[in-house]
C-alpha cells in the first residue's frame, strides 16, 4: 500500500471513526512468513488493520484477521464482540494450523479485557503472547524476543490521537447539527459547524491542561451528563464560550437578548453532546456513562503467587511484580481505568472488582458478561 | 424479513428476545420453527447450533429427540435453560457455551439431525464454510440439516427492495447494539459444496429468508 492511499484511509476513517468498517476476515501474508514465522491476531477493524500491516512492512509474519464486527479491538473486548470464540473461531476456521510448526499466537494487549490466555489454550493448544499496545511497536517486541517495554504496556493519549479523536466526534456531531438545523435556521450553518468543530478541538486538544482536575469518582448527581467531574467542567467552558459570546457580539455591534440567548442554548447543547463521553472517549480515563467507574480493583494478596500477567496486560501501568518473592502489587492503583484485564487475566484469581457498597464482583462475572453500550454489565446483582 | 436485523437490539437483553422476536416477525418465525421441526422424530439425537433461547432446541425436544444446544453467547444461553426447566425438558436437553469453531470435538457420524436458526447470517466466511465441512462430518449417513436464516436475494429487483427496506433498520440496530448481522450469500451452493444433497429450499416471498432442509448422503 502506497503513503497515499495510507493517508487517504487515515483521514476518511477518522471522520468516521464512530461506525464500525469490517474488513475481510482470515489469513494475510506480509513479506514471506514460513513455516517459524510469528503469528498474529487482531480485529477486523479496517483502520486497523492498514496499521498493523504498514507496522509489519519488511516483516515475515502473518497477519490473522478475527471477526470483532468491524469494532477496533478494545471497544469489541471491553464490549463483548471480541472475545475467546472470536479467537478459537480465526485459530480452527483459518488454515492457519496447516501453515506453521509453532502454536504461538501474538494477541494484541487491548484484548485481555474479553480474552482469556487459558481458554485458548485449553480448547486449541494455542499459547497467547500479549504483543504491544500499539501496532507500531510491534517490530521492536518482535526483535526483542517478545518482551514489552513498560511504555509498550501503556495505552495514552498524545496530541495525535486527541487530534483524531477530535475529528471523529465533531464530523457526525456537526452533520447532525447541520441537519437540525436545516429546516429552520438555515443563515447559522457555517457558524454551528465551526462552534461543533471548534468546541471539539478545544476540548481535546486542551485536554491535558484540565485532565488532572477530572474525577472518576464522581456521583450521578441530577442527570448523566454532568456526572464527570461534577459539572464543573461542562460550566466552566460554557461561561467561557459565554464571555466569548458576548465580545464577539460587542465587537461586531450584533449584541443583543436574542443572540447571546440563540447561541448560548447552542453552545451549551453543543458542549452537552460533546463532552457527553469525554472520559470514555479517551484511553486514560474509564468511560463517564459506565457503572463500572465506581468499582475498585482489589488485589487479594493471600491468593497472589506473582504470576504478574496483571502487570503485561495492564494498559495504565498500575501492577509492579516482584520476580522473586511472586509478589504482585499496586503502586499506582490510581491510574486505574477499571477496564478489568487483569481480573480476566489472573489465573489464582487473586483480583476482583469491589463496589462501593463493598459488594464483591467475582472474577467468573467479569469473564462472562461484558458491557454493553449503556456501561451496564449484562449481569443483575448477586445473579 | 429484514427485520430479522432487529434481534440483535433484542439479544442486548436476553430476558426480552423472545417476546420481542415474536412481536417482530409477527408470529412468523413460530410457524416457520414448527414446519422447520417437523422431519424430527423421537428419539434421535439432535444438535441445534447458535441455539439462542432455545426456540428450535425445545421445539426438538418436544418431539422426543435428545438435544444439544450450542451458542456464544452465555446470556442467551442462561434463558434457554430457564425455558428448559419450566418446560420440564432438562433431562433431554444439553446447553453449552460453544462456538461453530469447536465443533471438531464432537465425534463423527453422531447426529441424525443439525438444525439452526438465525445463526449462519452471524458467521464469517470462513467460518460458514468450516461449520457446513463439520455438519456434514458429524452427521449420520442419511442425517438431516435443517436451516432456516437470512439470505441474500438472488433476483436484483428483490436485493434492491430488501436493502431500502433493511438499511434503515440496521442503522437503528447499529446505534443501539453496535452490531448487525450479514445475509448468507449463495447458502445453497455453500451447502452443496460442502457434499450434502439439499432435499427443499423454501425461499419467502421477497427471497430474502430461506428454510433449507439437506441430507447427508447415505452410505455407497
Amino acid at each position: 500500500m502506497n503513503l497515499l492511499s495510507y493517508i487517504i484511509i487515515n483521514i476518511v476513517e477518522t471522520l468516521l471513526r464512530m461506525m464500525p468498517l469490517p474488513t475481510r476476515t482470515g489469513i494475510i501474508r506480509m513479506g514471506h512468513p514460513g513455516k517459524d514465522s510469528p503469528v498474529l491476531l487482531t480485529g477486523n477493524y479496517h483502520l486497523t488493520i492498514a496499521r498493523v500491516k504498514r507496522a509489519l512492512k519488511g516483516i515475515d509474519a502473518y497477519l490473522l484477521v478475527a471477526n470483532s464486527r468491524g469494532i477496533n479491538i478494545w471497544c469489541a473486548s471491553a464490549g463483548g464482540h471480541f472475545n475467546n470464540h472470536s479467537v478459537i473461531s480465526a485459530l480452527k476456521t483459518s488454515d492457519i494450523e496447516k501453515l506453521v510448526n509453532h502454536r504461538n499466537v501474538i494477541l494484541p494487549q487491548l484484548a485481555a479485557t474479553g480474552v482469556e490466555t487459558r481458554a485458548i489454550h485449553s480448547k486449541t493448544g494455542w499459547k497467547v503472547i500479549w504483543g504491544p499496545v500499539y501496532a507500531k511497536d510491534i517490530p521492536e517486541f518482535l526483535h526483542n524476543g517478545l518482551k514489552k517495554t513498560p511504555q509498550m504496556r501503556e495505552a495514552s493519549f498524545p496530541g495525535t490521537a486527541r487530534l483524531e479523536m477530535a475529528i471523529a466526534w465533531a464530523f457526525p456531531i456537526s452533520l447532525i447539527a447541520v441537519l437540525i438545523a436545516l429546516p429552520f435556521w438555515r443563515q447559522s450553518i457555517p457558524y454551528l459547524a465551526a462552534l461543533v468543530w471548534g468546541m471539539a478541538l478545544l476540548m481535546f486538544l486542551a485536554f491535558p491542561l484540565y485532565s488532572r482536575w477530572l474525577t472518576a469518582k464522581g456521583r450521578r448527581i441530577g442527570f448523566i451528563f454532568f456526572d464527570f467531574g461534577r459539572g464543573g467542567f461542562q460550566l466552566v467552558l460554557w461561561g467561557v464560550v459565554l464571555i466569548g459570546l458576548i465580545a464577539y457580539s460587542l465587537a461586531t455591534d450584533q449584541f443583543s437578548g436574542g443572540f447571546i440567548l440563540r447561541w448560548g442554548f447552542a453552545s451549551l447543547v453543543v458542549i452537552i453532546v460533546l463532552s457527553m463521553d469525554l472520559a470514555g472517549s479517551t484511553p486514560t480515563f474509564h468511560s463517564s456513562l459506565s457503572e463500572d467507574r465506581l468499582l475498585k480493583v482489589y488485589l487479594d494478596k493471600t491468593k497472589c503467587r506473582g504470576a504478574a500477567f496483571c502487570e503485561q496486560v495492564c494498559p495504565r501501568n498500575c501492577y509492579q511484580a516482584n520476580k522473586e518473592k511472586h509478589t504482585a502489587t499496586m503502586p499506582r492503583a490510581e491510574q486505574c481505568i477499571r477496564c478489568g484485564a487483569c481480573i480476566v487475566q489472573c489465573p489464582f484469581d487473586a483480583l476482583y472488582f469491589r463496589s462501593p457498597k463493598g459488594e464483591v464482583i467475582p472474577p467468573e462475572s467479569i469473564r462472562q458478561f461484558k458491557m454493553n453500550l449503556l456501561g451496564k454489565r449484562l449481569v443483575k446483582p448477586g445473579g | 424479513m429484514s427485520t430479522y436485523v432487529l434481534m440483535k437490539i433484542l439479544e442486548s437483553t436476553a430476558s426480552r428476545y423472545d417476546r420481542g422476536l415474536r412481536l417482530l416477525t409477527l408470529g412468523r418465525l413460530d410457524r416457520i420453527y414448527e414446519h422447520l421441526t417437523s422431519p424430527i422424530k423421537r428419539g434421535q439425537k439432535v444438535l441445534d447450533i447458535g441455539c439462542g433461547t432455545g426456540s428450535l432446541t425445545l421445539r426438538a425436544a418436544a418431539k422426543g429427540a435428545t438435544v444439544k444446544g450450542i451458542d456464544v453467547n452465555p446470556e442467551m444461553l442462561s434463558v434457554a435453560r430457564r425455558r428448559a426447566e419450566a418446560a420440564r425438558f432438562s433431562p433431554e436437553i444439553e446447553f453449552a457455551e460453544m462456538g461453530v469453531a469447536e465443533l471438531g470435538s464432537e465425534p463423527p457420524e453422531s447426529y441424525d439431525v443439525v438444525m439452526s436458526g438465525l445463526c449462519f447470517s452471524e458467521l464469517t466466511a470462513d467460518e460458514l464454510a468450516y461449520t457446513l465441512k463439520e455438519i456434514n462430518r458429524i452427521l449420520k449417513p442419511g442425517g438431516w440439516l435443517l436451516v432456516a436464516d437470512e439470505v441474500r436475494p438472488q433476483n436484483p429487483l428483490k436485493w434492491l427492495a430488501h436493502g431500502l427496506i433493511r438499511i434503515p433498520l440496521v442503522v437503528i440496530t447499529y446505534i443501539i447494539t453496535q452490531t448487525t448481522t450479514h445475509a448468507v450469500k449463495d447458502l445453497p451452493e455453500k451447502v452443496r459444496e460442502a457434499g450434502l444433497i439439499i432435499k427443499s429450499l423454501k425461499p419467502n416471498k421477497l427471497g430474502d429468508f430461506v428454510e433449507l432442509v439437506a441430507r447427508k448422503p447415505e452410505r455407497q
